[in-house]
């Protein structure tokens, strides 16, 4: 597996995976998260996975169960964590601890070192057996609601060490906090190169004429990622620009919002011929790979955002792309450079006319944010960064170690 | 000079995983509070380790290009930019140098606004890993065919960090060039290339320009002693 990105990913990054990867061969990594389907963290901890074992690392993924009652519990507290005002009551905290007790005696918790991904499985720590723990949080913790963070804390304290996707979410938790973007596989059913046949295939059930510009949001129907933003916007470039808007998402397990936000979000696009609304399956890897090759521009107009792994996949495919400076999104637009950083409808409705009406300008800024991309986002570098937080911490108080 | 006995470049390189210190500024009393008092495994990643994050250069560390862009104060930012890490063999030397440029901005100009929320300024760390590439060059030909392989961490180590590690302020490759192939005047010629005016790749451009024209000097004029 790894010899498939030589010749893709950078050749340090391989290089010093397979040196880490000799250091940790034989013993066991298991990953922790909420959801086997939907969202970033589950498909990247699908292509994960195999590529540590192929380290020769036991690997192991496993996610926690939970019923509709702990998932509305789990995302409000998500929200709460991203901004929104949120009440959690003990009772509910109760039963959050009370899911992942369960969880703790069907999973089996021995390992070297465990990541646990996000919020949902945190109490987790309270069930620790052996290994190192890392929390890892994916999520915007920026302006938190103060009660909720504090709640959570006393968790994430008791990990060995915390990874943020970016340093403005760490904490002061007084435990080592490394910072690790996340990343996108460049050769996933969602990033491969597609040749036109394939992309026709993929779009044929859609009916998205192709014969006038595209401007594309992937994300899910959730009101962080401002999905009526976007059709405000774009009902502001049309006056000028004449083109089509595509909203196309996947719902998330543990989303129970998803369904709400998309109703909203048809009724707000009241039948406009113009405004493709996609709800895809799970797994529509194809077909998003195949709606990002054919968008003119590509949008990430989110309120909150982790990462916003979006725009890394549509700058992969050469894409200028426009995005909120929110969030992860500034760590991979340099503004002007790889794509436009806004703070409003009206800011993205002038940038998505700029580059309509500049092909030339949107070419080199896709060139460049494919690079970018290439060098600090792709997969290959996020499993380098786990390994080598994994080694430091085994090599605790050095700040340089050679291989 | 023939190959025989000649000192191979064992290329390596370098690679840095971030960690947050829990430290931040909102404005340029708190940044020169922190500076006063931040590890100085942190002044060194924000002045150092500025030219291994592939920005595209408009300042060259992190202080001036928060000073820059988040508190929009050109003249600090400057003054900031013009602070050479290099010419400090301590950092203590270069936290006062910083001190000293915000302080003196202080003494001239009004106090700055704050930065807006979450535009702050996060002091950070690093670990820094270093390995072996796997790549050696016992001559010049072969240092170029290299050079141009390589990927950019390998430079920043060799031509950025070596000044620090060996504390003599000189890079890896002009060392190298003068040490075991005995070329004084192409040493000089990478040494006086100015590593805060280029990108990585920028570097690397000049280095494959210097050595390209002193191979080419050789193919033109064979058994001429330099």
């Amino acid at each position: 597996m790894i010899t498939q990105y030589a010749g893709i990913a950078p050749k340090g990054d391989l290089l010093l995976l397979q040196k880490l990867g000799e250091k940790l061969a034989g013993r066991s990594f298991l990953h922790i998260n909420s959801t086997r389907s939907g969202g970033g963290v589950a498909e990247i901890l699908n292509r994960m996975i195999p590529f540590l074992k192929e380290l020769g690392i036991g690997a192991r993924w496993e996610a926690i169960e939970g019923n509709s009652r702990f998932f509305d519990i789990t995302k409000k507290i998500h929200n709460a964590l991203q901004g929104n005002v949120e009440k959690i009551t003990d009772e509910m905290w109760d039963y959050h601890l009370e899911i992942n007790r369960k969880n703790s005696k069907e999973i089996d918790l021995h390992a070297d070192a465990l990541l646990i991904h996000d919020p949902q499985p945190a109490p987790l720590i309270e069930f620790r057996k052996d290994g190192k723990w890392i929390w890892r949080c994916h999520i915007d913790l920026s302006n938190p609601q103060k009660d909720v963070c504090d709640y959570l804390t006393k968790y994430c304290k008791k990990y060995d060490s915390a990874i943020f996707s970016v340093a403005k979410f760490a904490k002061a938790l007084g435990i080592d906090e490394f910072i690790v973007p996340p990343s996108i596989d460049p050769l996933s059913e969602k990033n491969r190169e597609f040749t036109d046949q394939e992309i026709n295939e993929a779009l044929l059930k859609f009916n998205i004429p192709v014969d006038r510009p595209a401007i594309l949001q992937v994300s899910r129907f959730d009101r962080f990622k401002d999905p009526i933003g976007v059709i405000n916007a774009y009902r502001m470039v049309r006056r000028y620009n004449d083109s089509i808007l595509i909203l196309a998402g996947s719902p998330a397990t543990d989303d129970p919002e998803g369904e709400m936000v998309l109703n909203e979000v048809r009724e707000f696009a009241a039948n406009d011929p113009d405004i493709y609304v996609l709800l895809l399956p799970p797994f529509s890897d194809r077909e998003i790979n195949a709606l990002q090759r054919v968008a003119t521009v590509v949008l990430q107009k989110s309120l909150k955002e982790g990462f916003g792994l979006t725009v890394s996949e549509a700058m992969w495919k050469g894409k200028p792309v426009i995005g909120s400076a929110v969030g992860g999104i500034p760590l991979q637009i340099i503004h002007g450079v790889t794509g436009f950083l806004v703070h409003s409808v009206e800011g993205a409705a002038f940038r998505i006319r700029q580059i309509l009406n500049n092909p030339e300008m949107a070419r080199r800024m896709g060139e460049r944010g494919r690079e970018y991309v290439r060098t600090n986002f792709l997969i290959t570098k996020q499993i380098r960064d786990y390994l080598a937080v994994w080694y430091s911490m085994e090599n605790k108080g050095r700040s340089i170690l050679e291989l | 000079m023939g190959e025989e006995g000649i000192e191979p470049f064992e290329f390596r390189q370098c690679t840095s995983i971030l960690k947050s210190t829990g430290m931040k500024a909102k404005n340029l009393r708190e940044l020169r509070d922190r500076i006063a008092t931040a590890s100085d495994d942190s002044i060194f990643h924000h002045t150092y380790q500025y030219f291994l994050k592939g920005h595209i250069l408009e300042y060259t560390n992190d202080f001036a290009q928060w000073a820059g862009e988040s508190l929009e104060e050109r003249a600090l930012s400057e003054h900031l930019s013009n602070v050479d890490p290099y010419a400090f063999r301590e950092i203590s030397d270069l936290r006062q140098e910083l001190l000293r440029v915000i302080d003196g901005y202080f003494s001239v100009f009004p106090e700055p606004r704050e930065a807006i929320p979450g535009d702050e300024f996060y002091f950070n760390e690093t670990v820094t890993l270093i390995f072996p590439v796997g790549m050696r060059a016992r001559n010049l030909a072969e240092f170029l065919m290299a050079l141009k392989y390589i990927d950019s961490g390998s430079i920043y180590y060799h031509f950025y960090e070596a000044r620090v590690r060996l504390g003599s302020g000189i890079d890896d490759f002009s060392l190298w060039m003068e040490d075991a192939l005995g070329k004084r005047e192409l040493a000089e010629r990478i040494r006086a290339i100015d590593l805060f005016i280029h990108s990585i790749e920028g570097i690397r451009e000049h280095l494959t320009m210097a050595i390209e024209k002193e191979l080419r000097k050789e193919m033109e004029f064979p058994g001429v002693e330099r």
